[in-house]
């Protein structure tokens, strides 16, 4: 973490029983790189831990992972729990490999962004356009009410762009 | 972190071991149909055909390889069919456990089971055995006609050992450091190794009645450029733990790093260096074996190209003539693999096996220099391991954690000092970037450092954590070394 107060803060952990932790370290030195404030939870984190962490550290989003497909059993309910505890419009990401067995993207993407989750990502995904997107995300968040933007075009765009890396 | 430093390396009094073992089997209710009577008579109704033992010992002396997948799921039925889908390509069995059960988390994993029923897939990335307990695993057993072992990932997996060599499965993978740096996070190591000393002592007890249990630690530790020395000194010091708890059946293991030869040396010194410290610890009455795991890290999400990867794995292991094989699956990238992806890893592996087995052993004065490095390595880091523990090496494993002596790269556990940094070399081999606290000798710290200015030069660029990244990103990406684009 940088001296210097950071304009982005993220919390970021690996989610449930999950402890790969290698993406984890990649994914922390990346956005710490970019200047992003990082508070890393590491691996076997439950949504409160991630929930707590957040409403401590006044974090602008929060960066679930999860590699060993229980994802979809851990995630449930992770945007309610949010709202519940005040959190109504952190940026939720989730990434990794969420299900179990080899399930077509695009329904995976649709079961977890009904979950809440503002993008979801492979684990192939570039993580500089990550970084990216998630300024973006916490940009037009902070915008009065008054600038809404059409977040569903916007982001279907720059989710295409990043399918193929 | 406070360590319970009373940890010694003896074998456990049959008084202590029957007071905890009945706290173990308290610990979950499942824990109440485990009889170990009855489990040793269950055991000897076991034909040879499916003994892990025998099937090891036959492969050893016929210079054989075995191959074994992974495979599980939430479902006795769903499970039992899939073994027996994967029975025909491969020669031995696993059961991989789930990751709620590896935490000894059997409440979740209930929900994991009623949420698979429900479902009617499984939503668990494994099978739960002990919420299954002896009844389920005994099914399970009665409907296979290969050895089964369990694969996991457990710091305390003295409940799940008790339930599933009661029920019949032959082999149990794991140990004290193996099954806390790499798949825990707040574990201290000298309760992990204790806990292992009680599996591995339940094994030994198995064995004064006659009946043979194969103990397997688990060798690739993180997967990610884990130099061979450091996987190494985890399996000596995981056999000779074990072996002091009455095992006589141990198989060592080693992750693929991908450079040929620097992996062909890794297992070549393996067998080498642990028959070294066992027999030098006064150990003589033991069998033991190899298992090369194809590469761990991260897969190319093609096919295609995942198939190479498993290929090359396949044609190492042969190469450096491992008794057993781990194959990986061409869905690796995407996770928990179908029966037909665990096939075609399967018959890739056997195909280019078959085509090594009949060609003449490789000798090269690369895999020479790398045994050289490796066993210097080793050396010096078992010597400071029982310097540290007065002689005792679950002492002296502890002390050597705490104190980064031992230090695994990219693990998640607290016990663990995160200071060792690799990366690849000019060619490929894995090389010791940050040596942190690991006590190498000097000559070897120079090697290494050359070697990395070799490939920083090639690169026109400086060594750096940039590179690591780019290095363990570089096999899902096509390629073995982390190049920066051209």
């Amino acid at each position: 973490m940088s001296d210097q107060e950071s304009e982005f803060k993220v919390v970021l952990g690996v989610i449930g029983a999950d402890c790969h932790a290698v993406g984890n370290k990649i994914i922390a030195a990346t956005l710490i790189s970019h200047g992003i404030e990082v508070d890393n939870l590491g691996v076997m984190v439950s949504q409160d831990e991630f929930i707590a962490a957040a409403v401590e550290g006044n974090a602008d989003a929060i960066l679930v992972s999860s590699i060993y497909g229980h994802g979809e059993i851990d995630c449930q309910g992770f945007r309610t729990r949010c709202e519940e505890r005040g959190l109504t419009d952190i940026v939720l990401y989730v990434g990794g490999n969420l299900v179990i067995g080899k399930r077509d993207f695009s329904a995976v993407e649709e079961t977890f962004k009904e979950m809440g989750f503002d993008r979801v990502f492979k684990p192939s995904v570039d993580l500089d356009d990550v970084v990216r997107l998630l300024k973006d995300d916490v940009y037009s968040k902070r915008l009065p009410p008054s600038y809404g933007h059409n977040s569903g075009a916007f982001r279907g765009k720059q989710f295409d762009e990043l399918r193929f890396s | 972190m406070t360590q319970n430093l009373e940890i010694t390396n003896t074998r456990l009094n049959d008084a202590e071991f029957d007071a905890e073992r009945e706290t173990v089997l308290n610990s979950w209710i499942t824990g109440s149909d485990v009889d170990f009577r009855a489990g040793v008579a269950r055991q000897e109704a076991l034909q040879p055909e499916m003994r892990f033992s025998c099937a090891l010992a036959e492969a050893e002396a016929t210079g054989r390889t075995l191959l074994q997948p992974r495979a599980g799921v939430a479902l006795i039925r769903e499970h039992t069919a899939l073994l027996n889908g994967l029975a025909p390509y491969c020669d031995v069995l696993p059961t991989t456990v789930d990751a709620y059960t590896r935490h000894n988390r059997y409440r979740e994993a209930q929900d994991g089971i009623d949420k698979s029923r429900a479902a009617g897939t499984s939503l668990l990335n494994g099978f739960p055995a002990v919420n299954h307990g002896v009844e389920g695993c005994k099914r399970l057993v009665d409907s296979l006609t290969k050895p089964v072992q369990v694969r996991h990932g457990t710091p305390d997996a003295r409940l799940m050992a008790e339930i599933t060599l009661c029920s019949g499965f032959t082999s149990y993978e794991g140990g004290g450091i193996s099954y806390n740096i790499p798949y825990a996070k707040k574990v201290p190591l000298a309760d992990s190794i204790r806990h292992w000393q009680y599996c591995d002592r339940l094994v030994g007890r198995f064995e004064d009645e006659g009946i043979r249990i194969n103990r397997e630690p688990f060798g690739p530790l993180t997967g990610t450029l884990v130099p061979p020395f450091v996987s190494h000194v985890v399996a000596i010091l995981e056999g000779l733990l074990a072996l002091e708890q009455g095992v006589k059946c141990v198989t060592l293991g080693y992750g693929q790093a991908g450079n040929i030869a620097q992996d062909v040396a890794a297992l070549r010194s393996l067998r080498k260096l642990a028959n070294h410290y066992f027999l030098s610890a006064g150990y003589e009455d033991y069998l033991l074996t190899t298992v090369f795991h194809q590469w761990m890290g991260g897969f190319p999400e093609n096919e295609a190209r995942a198939s190479a990867v498993i290929c090359l794995g396949a044609m190492t292991a042969k190469y450096a003539r491992a008794t057993k094989i781990i194959v990986k699956t061409p869905h690796e990238a995407s996770g928990i693999p179908s029966m037909e992806a665990n096939q075609a890893g399967l018959q890739a592996t056997r195909q280019m096996v078959n085509m090594i087995s009949d060609q003449n052993r490789i000798e090269t004065p690369e895999i020479t220099q790398e045994i050289e490095i490796i066993e210097a390595e080793v050396h010096a880091i078992m010597r400071k391991i029982l310097k540290l523990g007065q002689g005792d090496i679950a002492r002296g494993a502890v002390m050597a954690f705490e104190q980064g002596v031992m230090d695994v790269p990219f693990a998640p556990a607290d016990a663990n000092a995160g200071k060792l940094t690799p990366v690849r070399d000019n060619y490929g081999a894995i090389r010791v970037f940050d040596h942190g606290n690991v006590p190498l000798p000097k000559d070897v710290i120079t090697f290494h450092q050359e070697k990395i200015a070799d490939r920083a030069k090639a690169e026109g660029r400086e060594a750096s954590f940039k590179m690591v990244v780019d290095d363990v990103k570089a096999i899902s990406a096509s390629k073995l070394i982390g190049r920066p684009a051209a």
